[in-house]
């Protein structure tokens, strides 16, 4: 079958979707339309509609992983604009300015060949990134991860993510000569323990655990030397033990989790809040615009999932969570698909970024594992992560067309 | 297959496994935990609801509207229609003081929010109502205005119940205070003295005197009654101890039926001596004492001394003197087993709880523990017949009613005594029975307590019969 007609009846699903959730956000705020409202609803099909068209137009590649997103982002917006129209406005410039970077990194990818062996410029960027983050940084909300260029504020910790996912591609399927140094992969775990040590710097734990599970996967599949998986399991289970001795901020996070209800009134509000707001929604949620999750701290970025829950019920909770298994497993079935070794690592790595940070963030809110601040990817508002997220899922695209050796699409 | 990709795959199936189990926890936690954290004190969104929720009424046995709520500019507020009148049975819900008295122990159903089943979110969903369930209760709107108009100017408890099923007909406690101004006068109201938010008639623990002598004449019976006739002098010595009668001179010759009706008090201090604290303990305990008493409201225990009694306070105990303390429900509950052949009837102020619709969610069941046997139910009663007849409680009689009951004036450590009555009637088929209760009134439960009782009684008959 075609790959172009493969994807029209999902397409049809999404825009039914999109018309039943814009006819709830007309009836939430059916007494006070604006001019905001039109616009959400609007843009938000008009660009859904056209960069789906568009994307079947100009790639071969993989149809379903934008669909999937897309789904992602109009849960997302329509949840950030109840809670407030003016975020829902503005993540829908930050979807927009996202959607062009997707095509920007696709292309990128598409038609640049050199991505292999750019292992010293990634390790470079990242290094700077985090030295740019230490001393610029400002703290919101217990972590130092954003700096302010020109105005505009950025998680570096955000892009670093994509970086490392590049830099374990170049190593394990790209520039053969850092492989044949001595130690090369000791050396390569050292550098990637030292980001994560930053990260802890930082404060910013959540960020540390995808760094940690993206290496610890993609050394699971192509490391040579097996007994280094076991040091570096042995070695994240000390250090994660060490934070826990050494660092308050981590022991407040264990504590939380553990029982947070004694602390209901400080450190425990966030978590005990988001359970409500859980508890709240039952199977089948308040309903739109019925629920109070201004009442989660955060409930547009970190929290999101809390006030989907509470709203749309733990069935869009869980639709949510099976999004993410989805454009996971498409991910790894284009890693599977694809003959380029490079890509290949490429894709692994971006679906676990996905996969990993879904899952902490979501099992954080529902208090299965500590809570570390993190947002969902394609559904919390954020530009950063927004932005991000779409590069890395335009590199995802870009992956998984089939490839030559040198990693140019066969044409 | 070549080792990368199985390994590829074992990644995949780890993430996925991952993602299944936090749906689920999801499932698990929205199943089995949910409701425990929703009603959780902290959770803000309790008092949303109920703000937009109007809670459901509440009635009295044939429909009066004791309670309501309305919207008033779009906001929920709660009428007490007889403010003071049930500031202890219905009680308050005051966002800033909380909830007391049914109002708190009903209040998931009058606010219908403990209903979050998949089946009733769909119900509410195609048809959202917005309103609470409404309770109606066993109380006589009218019996209850009589009794308190009796009670007026005193401080305790009065309660009527039908001693058959359990349902309380009326039940006051004062003082009282105005639910209405509450807010207001919380602070003079909560550190008042004489303490207006305490609902006596379940709540207090008072020296029953003469009217536990109920509980030693069913031992007496229980042991087979003495064959020698008792000789009151007025006077027993217990261990050096002399225990005088409030009659001093003596009742002279006496078998039990005549030493209840006088209310002998050296007659009933030999037989709890005779009998020992086992058994007194174990009839007290038979009796709902040392347990709490499952109640509509929060009510405390009756307590009747578990570790052994020298003798002196043994035989203070035998006539409700000493340390024993119980509760007017407690001793209402003996009353009505007595009355009800046998058979203690677990009392209740619930009727049903109906949704705004009319449909009926839950109905009382009435509940009843067999205490004691018919002889020795039958027993008691003729002498508690005997006691308004002919002994000290003649103030209770009324013409053409064969009231049965006993009184009791106990003393305490305030000086002032208690007075009590207790009693029920028509002898023949019991309809209802009563406790009055004055405290530190200094005046004989004959003299105070009867005559409020006599009218209760008669009140509740004359309704009855209507």
């Amino acid at each position: 079958m075609n790959e172009r007609l493969k994807g029209k009846a999902p397409r049809k699903l999404l825009f039914l979707f999109e018309i039943l959730s814009l006819s709830l956000i007309f009836l939430y705020s059916w007494e006070g339309i604006q001019t905001e409202t039109y616009v959400i609803a609007v843009g938000l099909v008009l660009l859904i509609y056209f960069s789906n068209y568009l994307l079947g137009r100009i790639s071969k590649g993989d149809s379903y992983i934008f669909l999937i997103v897309c789904m992602l982002i109009s849960i997302g917006i329509i949840m950030i604009y109840r809670i407030s129209p003016d975020l829902g406005l503005k993540q829908l410039m930050w979807l927009t300015f996202g959607i062009a970077m997707f095509f920007a990194a696709y292309f990128a990818t598409r038609y640049i060949s050199f991505w292999n062996r750019m292992t010293v410029l990634y390790l470079a960027a990242s290094y700077l990134l985090f030295a740019a983050t230490l001393i610029m940084g400002s703290r919101t909300h217990g972590a130092i991860n954003w700096i302010t260029i020109a105005g505009v504020s950025v998680q570096p910790a955000e892009i670093t993510k994509i970086i490392l996912v590049f830099l374990l591609a170049a190593f394990y399927g790209g520039d053969e000569k850092y492989r044949r140094i001595r130690n090369a992969e000791l050396i390569l775990m050292i550098v990637v323990y030292s980001f994560i040590g930053l990260l802890f710097l930082q404060r910013d734990l959540g960020t540390a655990v995808i760094f940690f599970g993206v290496f610890t996967g993609i050394q699971y599949i192509y490391s040579e030397d097996r007994r280094l998986i076991w040091a570096n399991l042995g070695l994240a289970a000390a250090g994660g033990v060490a934070g826990y001795l050494l660092f308050d901020h981590v022991k407040v996070r264990v504590t939380t989790w553990l029982d947070p209800w004694p602390h209901i009134n400080d450190k425990g509000y966030q978590i005990t809040q988001s359970l409500f707001a859980i508890s709240e929604g039952g199977f089948f949620g308040t309903g739109l615009g019925r629920g109070n999750p201004s009442f989660i701290p955060l409930s547009y970025n970190d929290f999101i999932f809390s006030a989907i829950s509470e709203e749309m019920g733990i069935f869009t909770g869980i639709g949510v969570i099976m999004l993410f298994m989805l454009l996971v497993y498409r991910g790894f079935k284009i890693a599977l698909r694809q003959e380029n070794l490079f890509f290949r690592i490429v894709a692994l790595g971006i679906s676990m970024v996905f996969g990993i940070q879904a899952f902490i963030i979501i099992g954080g809110v529902m208090k299965v594992i500590p809570l570390t601040g993190l947002t969902l990817p394609f559904v919390s508002y954020g530009g950063t992560s927004v932005v991000t997220s779409f590069i890395a899922l335009g590199i995802l695209q870009g992956a998984s067309e089939k490839r030559g050796k040198a990693g140019i699409v066969d044409e | 297959m070549n080792s990368e990709r199985k390994r590829i795959i074992t990644i995949l199936i780890a993430l996925c496994l991952g993602f299944v189990f936090l749906i689920g926890y999801l499932s698990y936690f929205q199943m089995f935990r949910a409701q425990a954290v929703r009603d959780n004190s902290y959770n803000k969104r309790l008092w949303i609801n109920e703000d937009n929720i109007l809670r459901g009424s509440i009635t009295d046995r044939d429909g009066e509207v004791l309670v309501y709520s309305e919207s008033v500019d779009g906001e929920a507020q709660r009428i007490y229609r007889y403010d003071n009148l049930y500031s202890h049975v219905i009680g308050y819900s005051l966002r800033d003081y909380g909830k007391s008295g049914l109002e708190r122990k009903y209040n998931s159903y009058l606010v219908n929010a403990n209903e979050n089943t998949a089946i009733n979110e769909l119900i509410n969903l195609i048809n959202p109502t917005g309103v609470g369930n409404n309770l109606s209760l066993t109380i006589d709107h009218d019996l209850q205005t009589r009794t308190r108009e009796l009670m007026s100017g005193k401080k305790g408890s009065a309660i009527a119940i039908d001693p058959n099923t359990g349902e309380i007909l009326s039940m006051v406690s004062v003082p009282d205070f105005s639910v209405d101004a509450l807010s207001e006068n919380w602070t003079s109201v909560s550190e008042n003295p004489d303490s207006p938010l305490l609902n006596r008639g379940i709540q207090g623990q008072y020296t029953p005197g003469s009217i536990f002598k109920i509980l030693t004449a069913l031992g007496v019976i229980r042991n087979g009654l003495p064959e020698a006739i008792y000789q009151c002098s007025g006077s027993t010595v217990i261990d050096g101890y002399t225990i005088r009668d409030f009659d001093e001179s003596g009742h002279g010759p006496l078998n039990l039926e005549q030493a209840f009706a006088v209310s002998c008090n050296t007659y009933f201090v030999d037989q709890a001596v005779a009998m020992g604290h086992e058994q007194l303990r174990e009839i007290a305990e038979s009796l709902m004492f040392n347990d709490r008493i499952d109640f509509d409201l929060e009510t405390s225990a009756s307590i009747f001394p578990e570790a052994s009694l020298g003798l002196t306070d043994l035989a203070a105990s035998g006539i409700g003197q000493g340390r024993v303390l119980t509760t007017p429900l407690n001793m209402l509950m003996i009353v009505s087993a007595v009355a009800n052949d046998g058979y203690m009837p677990m009392p209740h102020l619930v009727e049903s709880i109906y949704t705004p619709s009319g449909m009926n969610i839950e109905s009382h069941k009435t509940e009843s523990r067999k205490v004691m046997d018919k002889g020795e139910a039958e027993a008691l009663q003729r002498m508690m017949r005997e006691v308004v007849a002919s002994g000290t409680g003649t103030n209770a009689g009324i013409n053409g009613v064969q009231v049965a009951g006993k009184t009791g004036t106990a003393e305490n450590s305030s000086g002032n005594n208690h007075a009590w009555f207790v009693g029920f009637a028509p002898l023949e088929d019991p309809q209802v029975a009563v406790v009055v209760l004055l405290e530190e009134e200094g005046s004989s439960g004959g003299r105070a307590a009867a005559p409020i009782a006599r009218e209760m009684i008669s009140f509740a008959i004359n309704r009855l019969s209507n």
